[in-house]
């Protein structure tokens, strides 16, 4: 039913960013969403530079870890959403390698959508990124017919 | 009065004394006018002695006058022949016998009585001559004369007769009526002096009622008033005489309360001397007495101890000696403020001993005051607390350790996962993602790639099990424990080992406990070492047929146990069955995956339950069996208290 309301192609030219301390994760995502065909991705192993990306990209999904020196991925998220209008859909995907209940809690609480622990399976993870993508889509979509009204 | 008397009358109630003093005069005044009513009644009785007396005179001298006229006129007759002269007889005829009766009834004195007979006779005598006269005379004519002469005289003789005896009569009747007489004067004397004696006894009873109201109330209540103000200003009273009236009594009961106000003075002062006794030898609290400006009164032994001074060194000096410099000026002065305006004042903090040390004291002040309100002084008492605030900072300082260690602990955890997890994120995506496009490369570079990936994932399970174990161990994961139904959950269990053991190429039987058979656990780690015990029996049974899942009931657990009928283990390898990392040799066998901690984190699973995961050889075969409690053990609130 998705495929025949939002094109494919559309969600791969959403914009992406990739967020995480660890040089090969970062290259690892990047494969992935590569082979994906997803067209507009942008990684950065800075976490203190993070706040300022996601203001100037305005990326439609954030693929954040947890545990990094400097800012930390909570903070981040905090960050976020301070910055972030109320009715923006801006989605977190978590992605840690602390798998304790407390973390996967701390950071659905602190706005996260999805959570997925490290080492985590290639095409979950490309699975999940989509569907978050196309919930986004369909989120603007709602609110542009609602506001033409 | 003598004194069984007195004590008689003082032993009646005061209903009966009153009756007794208002009746006694009442009854002598009752007496007296009985005794008046008696002579008066006496006196008029002598009177009418007298009256009747003076009428029988008259009588008497009627009947000689009766009879002098009638016999002049039977004379005069006599002479005359004429009937006029027979009127005086005839009135005597006539007259006679009503006086006559007259006198009979009247006349009762004996010595008089004896001479009315004679008179009644003489005039009888009298009358019966003068008829006879008259007869004469009227039969006679002129020729009886002399016959008539002879019958005058008679009759003048039978008169004479008559007032002989009525002079007697008269005589007799003076006596008695002087006797008479004398008899009224004397009752008259009677009379008089009888009502003077009777005014002496009404004023005697008199007398006698307010002597008798006087000693049996007045002067007991006035001596009952004085032992009421004896017993007002709290002085002994004298025990009362055994008294049974109503005064007794009272005199009684205030004895009693007099004796029961001295017991308990004297209770008091010697619970107050044991009191101030105890209070001295106190040894563990400091108890003291300071006057309203904080001068020190009193001095026990607890304050000599904890504070170091003797009780002739304090005695007049300030409380504020036991204060360090830095709160001396204020303290001491703040602390009788509170206690002044509040009624006690405590705190806890420093105090210093007589050679400077210090210790940390508990001090309470109270203010004491009297009746009216007037501020007397203060008691204080100080307690040495220094050892408890010692075990209190040690206990708080094991305490803070203990939840570092335990934060330490997850934070360990916490980071020891990270760090491990996250270059096997990278080496386990890239393999996987060289998996997907194995096709472009040649077979050596394939068998390669799977190496990688497959000593990857191996890795990965270690790490795991490991973090797992450690977590079970550190306390950092929640034990969830219900009860849980252990059929159903066999039942549920059976779907997910069925494939494993089938694959294994072994067939899977199942023994269901009782469908109510019930144990605390948490549901999913139970199910884990299910788990874990049905892959490993299925593992390693390489010789025989089936793997066995059951339970049974034994009463206060539930036994949870896997079996098999292959090799068993080895009776050498048993010791290090449960000991992590430990594969007994299996390594060797390459068709044999596993990371050598599965039965570890399957014992620290149980464990956790409050249960136990034991061995069993069977013959052929192996049996891994493990406890659940039926009810809540001590066990599960030990672990909700952590």
């Amino acid at each position: 039913m998705s495929a025949q309301l939002i094109d494919p192609q559309e969600i791969l030219e959403r914009r992406i960013l990739v967020i995480d301390d660890e040089e090969a994760n970062v290259l690892l995502l990047r494969n992935i969403l590569q082979r994906e065909g997803y067209t507009d991705v942008h990684c950065l192993t800075q976490s203190s530079k993070a706040l300022q990306s996601y203001i100037d990209l305005q990326p439609h999904l954030v693929l954040l870890d947890l545990m990094m020196p400097e800012v930390d991925g909570f903070q981040l998220l905090e960050a976020f959403s301070r910055h972030d209008a109320a009715d923006e859909f801006r989605p977190v995907l978590v992605l840690t390698a602390d798998t304790t209940i407390q973390a996967r809690r701390k950071a659905l609480s602190l706005g996260a959508k999805d959570f997925v622990a490290k080492p985590f399976d290639v095409i979950e993870v490309g699975l999940r990124i989509s569907n978050l993508l196309e919930t986004g889509l369909l989120y603007e979509r709602l609110r542009t017919s609602n506001a033409a009204y | 009065m003598s004194k069984g008397s007195t004590r008689f009358w003082t032993d009646r109630p005061l209903a009966f004394k009153g009756l007794v003093v208002v009746a006694l005069p009442l009854a002598v005044l009752l007496g007296a006018l009985v005794s008046l009513y008696l002579a008066s009644s006496a006196e008029t009785r002598a009177e009418d002695d007298v009256r009747r007396a003076f009428a029988i005179q008259r009588d008497v001298y009627q009947i000689q006058a009766l009879l002098a006229e009638a016999e002049a006129g039977v004379r005069g007759y006599a002479l005359t022949r004429e009937d006029r002269f027979l009127a005086p007889y005839h009135t005597a005829e006539e007259d006679l016998p009503a006086t006559l009766a007259r006198l009979d009834e009247a006349i009762e004195d004996e010595t008089v009585r004896p001479r009315f007979v004679e008179l009644l006779q003489v005039t009888q005598a009298k009358r019966d001559g003068l008829e006879a006269t008259i007869a004469l005379v009227q039969a006679s004519d002129s020729f009886g004369q002399n016959r008539i002469e002879t019958a005058l005289t008679t009759n003048r003789l039978a008169l004479d007769a008559v007032r002989q005896e009525i002079e007697n009569i008269q005589e007799l009747e003076g006596i008695v009526l002087d006797r008479r007489r004398a008899l009224v004067d004397d009752v008259r004397t009677r009379f008089l002096t009888l009502t003077a004696v009777s005014a002496l006894i009404g004023l005697l009873g008199s007398f006698a009622a307010v002597y008798l109201f006087s000693t049996g109330i007045v002067r007991r209540v006035s001596k009952l008033e004085g032992d009421a103000e004896l017993l007002a200003r709290g002085e002994r009273l004298e025990t009362p005489p055994e008294e049974a009236d109503e005064l007794g009594r009272l005199a009684q009961g205030l004895a009693r309360a007099s004796a029961l106000l001295r017991k308990r003075e004297d209770d008091l002062r010697a619970s107050e001397e044991r009191f101030r006794l105890v209070i001295e030898q106190v040894r563990d609290y400091g108890i003291f007495a300071l006057d309203p400006q904080g001068i020190v009164t009193s001095w026990n032994l607890g304050a000599e101890r904890i504070k170091g001074w003797r009780t002739e060194e304090i005695l007049g000096e300030h409380f504020s000696k036991f204060y360090p410099a830095d709160t001396r000026d204020f303290l001491p002065e703040e602390m009788l403020e509170r206690a002044r305006v509040e009624g006690t004042a405590e705190d806890e903090g420093w105090r210093e001993r007589k050679d400077g040390t210090r210790f940390w004291a508990n001090v309470v002040i109270t203010a004491l005051r009297a009746e009216n309100g007037e501020l007397q002084g203060f008691a204080k008492v100080t307690r040495d607390m220094s050892e408890r605030r010692r075990s209190e900072e040690d206990l708080r300082l094991a305490r803070e350790e203990a939840v570092a260690a335990n934060l330490a602990k997850s934070e360990f955890l916490s980071r020891t996962s990270h760090e491990l997890r996250t270059p096997l994120n990278a080496i386990l995506g890239f393999g996987q993602l060289l998996e997907i496009d194995e096709e472009d490369f040649t077979q050596p570079h394939r068998d390669a790639i799977h190496q990688i990936a497959k000593a990857g994932r191996h890795l990965l399970a270690l790490i795991n099990d490991l973090l797992n174990i450690s977590s079970i161990e550190a306390g950092a994961e929640e034990v969830d424990i219900e009860a849980v139904n252990i059929a159903d959950l066999l039942e549920e269990v059976r779907d997910l080992v069925d494939p494993v053991v089938r694959a294994a190429r072994l067939s899977f039987e199942i023994d269901l406990p009782p469908s109510g058979t019930i144990a605390q656990a948490d549901k999913r780690r139970t199910t884990q070492v299910i788990l874990n015990l049905v892959s490993n029996a299925a593992k390693y049974n390489s010789t025989g047929s089936f793997v066995r899942l059951g339970a049974q009931d034994s009463g206060e657990n539930v036994t949870i146990f896997v079996e098999d009928d292959g090799p068993g283990v080895d009776p050498a390898n048993r010791p290090r069955l449960f000991t992590a990392f430990d594969r007994l040799g299996q390594q060797k066998h390459s068709q044999n995956e596993g990371t050598g901690l599965g039965l570890a984190l399957s014992k620290s699973l149980v464990e956790s339950m409050g249960g136990d995961l034991g061995y069993a050889p069977l013959s052929p075969g192996a049996r891994f069996s493990f406890t659940l409690s039926r009810t809540s053990a001590s066990r599960n609130v030990e672990q909700a208290a952590e």
